[in-house]
């Protein structure tokens, strides 16, 4: 009966029930879906940068990333690769030489961002070749073959099958220069690294910059279902403490990244809450007034032997009723929204512009779906469903210190 | 039909037959309510004693302490001082929840207006309170139906009040006060709201439901068909028993 006599009670004003449900059902599916595209975009975000960073473990020499030094190189680059490669959970291994230096054509020098790299080993990380314009990638003329950003070439005025000169720093520090020929043009899409990206072969770089067998970098790409920094622990044993070498994960690698993110989450939560917040102040507000247009009913009930607990328990019965059904509305509707963005997306490039980038990332051809993490979504319908409840706390307070000849003589 | 005639009786003391075994009984009671800065005082020490299976009529103008009387013997409302007994049991020392539990168990009531839940059919109505003393559904039907049945509401009962007349809600409320057997049914103009027929008919009802049952009645009321037909009549006047008078059926 009491649960029958809330239900009831619940429909007795039908629209304003309605409006009530319809806000938190709302604000439930919104948020349900805010959180999967958020989720979504941060598990892009991470794949991202976890492959713009090289791999999800890194083998450098030792203080590399931080200095970017061209002498904080792996010396014995064969070795350290071919036991990482050893290392069980490793999927792929792939070597590159990383440098910075200065390209130079009769019309200009610029500033280069050069990767010695294995095409073939770095398409399991990233296939930089759909961002081919014109040539190829690395296919043609593997032992000086070089490919430029499309801003850079425009820059230096050169065109496929032109020379280039590269002026790099040896790892012992001394300058040395290589000539190239331009082989391929590639457009990211992102400006910064069109007009300072450059690939060669790894063979290439390593000529060039007479570095013998030493490489910059081993990128380590994790089988699937093993993390990061299990990987990462178990190479530094494989290396045998990895003296002389540092191994960082991806997240290591990106700090910066990493911190937008949570920056990023943490604001998502204080906006949605504060989304909330606005829903249940208006809850409160109606549930209290049907509280004080039922002052005389509660009287009665109080009179008839409901004592003081069981009215407000009446109360919150009702609040419950309503936030189960606004949830479960506002829970499909989330499932609908999400199966949707799923299935066709959301291109952020549509709202954002071509360039994009996060935390050093180029996003620009993100397309957002929606992602659900069963954790985040339980916790966040744990904290609707108690939010909501609690909003109706004071209005059932105020119910119960009603006194029943007042609230009989009075409200009539 | 017989006459009637009555002893009268100055307020006062209650009279000493009364006093033994009195169900009820009220020794100086006041209650004081305050309108902002205005001290308005309901009861001014007034003294009562109501027996078992009495049908007492509390009458008097607005404002002379009738329904005040009337909650304060409920347990609604508590005495600014003075006490009440009910059964042999202190009531004015009762703190909410043993005053519920009071309501619950030894007071049936009826109201002038608003009597039902308006959410509840007339039979949900009925056993409502049944249903707070943990009554099974067929407990509560084996007491709800044979007193619809009694007021003339079998056919009506699955309605709810909006769907009743007047008469026939206070008749809902009427099985209510009586379901769970109480020894007192308090009742505040029961009939203020009702026409002259149906004040009759709901009175004749009552009548008879404290001659079958032996249920106490105490009504208040400015109605001259209730007054007519209580068999004690008592007048109140500013707070206090101005009359006590007693209509014996010949």
């Amino acid at each position: 009966m009491f649960w029958k006599m809330a239900w009831r009670n619940l429909w007795r004003h039908r629209g304003r029930t309605l409006i009530m449900t319809s806000a938190v059902a709302l604000a439930y599916a919104f948020l349900l879906l805010a959180m999967g595209m958020n989720d979504y975009a941060y598990y892009r975000m991470l794949d991202e940068a976890a492959r713009a960073a090289g791999g999800d473990v890194l083998v450098h020499g030792d203080g590399y990333w931080d200095s970017r030094a061209t002498d904080l190189v792996i010396p014995d680059g064969v070795e350290v690769l071919a036991a990482a490669e050893r290392v069980p959970g490793v999927a792929v291994a792939i070597p590159r030489v990383l440098t910075h230096g200065l390209v130079s054509t009769s019309a200009d020098s610029r500033p280069i961002m050069l990767q010695g790299i294995r095409p073939e080993l770095e398409s399991h990380m990233q296939d930089h070749s759909r961002h081919i314009t014109r040539g190829d990638f690395l296919r043609d003329r593997p032992r000086d073959g070089i490919v430029l950003g499309a801003r850079l070439a425009n820059r230096l005025e050169v065109d496929i099958g032109d020379r280039v000169v590269l002026t790099g720093t040896r790892p012992d520090g001394e300058m040395t220069r290589a000539l190239f020929h331009l082989t391929g043009i590639l457009e990211t899409g992102t400006r910064e690294l069109d007009e300072m990206l450059g690939f060669t072969t790894l063979e290439a770089a390593q000529r060039a910059l007479e570095m013998g067998p030493a490489i910059t970098q081993v990128g380590l790409l994790a089988e699937q279902g093993v993390t990061a920094d299990s990987l990462a622990a178990a190479v530094v044993l494989a290396l045998g403490g990895g003296h002389g070498l540092e191994v960082l994960t991806w997240a290591d690698a990106v700090p910066e990244l990493i911190a937008m993110i949570e920056m990023d989450e943490a604001m998502d939560s204080i906006y949605m809450g504060l989304i909330f917040l606005v829903v249940l102040f208006s809850i409160t507000n109606t549930f209290l007034m049907a509280v004080m247009e039922r002052v005389r009913e509660f009287g009665l009930l109080n009179a008839l032997g409901l004592d003081h607990r069981r009215i407000g328990r009446l109360m919150l019965s009702e609040t419950v009723l309503m936030t189960a059904v606004a949830m479960a509305a506002g829970f499909a509707l989330g499932l609908i929204g999400h199966f949707a963005v799923s299935r066709w997306g959301i291109s952020i490039a549509a709202f954002a512009g071509d360039e994009i980038e996060m935390g050093g990332i180029d996003m620009s051809d993100l397309v957002i779906h929606s992602l659900i993490v069963p954790t985040k979504w339980v916790v966040a319908s744990a904290l609707v469903a108690g939010a909501t409840v609690a909003s109706a706390l004071y209005p059932a307070w105020r119910a119960t210190r009603l006194a029943p000849a007042e609230a009989m003589r009075f409200y009539e | 039909m017989g006459g009637t005639h009555t002893i009268e009786q100055t307020a006062g003391v209650t009279p000493g037959t009364w006093e033994n075994g009195a169900l009820i009984r009220v020794r100086e009671l006041s209650r004081i309510y305050y309108q902002g800065e205005i001290e308005v005082h309901a009861l001014r020490g007034t003294d009562l004693d109501i027996g078992e299976g009495e049908f007492t009529a509390l009458a008097g103008p607005s404002g002379s302490g009738k329904t005040t009387l009337l909650n304060v013997i409920g347990a609604l409302d508590r005495p600014t001082s003075g006490r009440v007994e009910v059964a042999g049991r202190d009531i004015t020392g009762l703190d909410k929840g043993q005053a519920a539990e009071f309501r619950l168990n030894t007071v049936g009531f009826i109201f002038q207006a608003y009597n039902l839940v308006p959410v509840l059919s007339a039979y949900e109505n009925a056993e409502f309170t049944l249903l707070l003393r943990g009554m099974s559904a067929t407990e509560r039907r084996a007491l709800v139906e044979p007193l619809m049945e009694r007021v003339g509401l079998v056919d009506m009962m699955h309605r709810k009040p909006h769907e009743l007349s007047g008469g026939q809600q206070q008749r809902a409320a009427i099985v209510r006060a009586l379901a769970t057997s109480p020894r007192i049914v308090l009742a505040d103009e029961p009939t203020a709201n009702l026409d002259s027929e149906t004040s009759g008919s709901l009175l004749d009802l009552m009548l008879e439901l404290n001659a079958e049952l032996g249920t106490t009645f105490v009504f208040s009321t400015h109605d001259p068909a209730v007054i007519e037909r209580a068999r004690r009549l008592v007048e109140l006047l500013d707070g206090r028993v101005h009359r006590d008078s007693v209509s014996a059926v010949a």
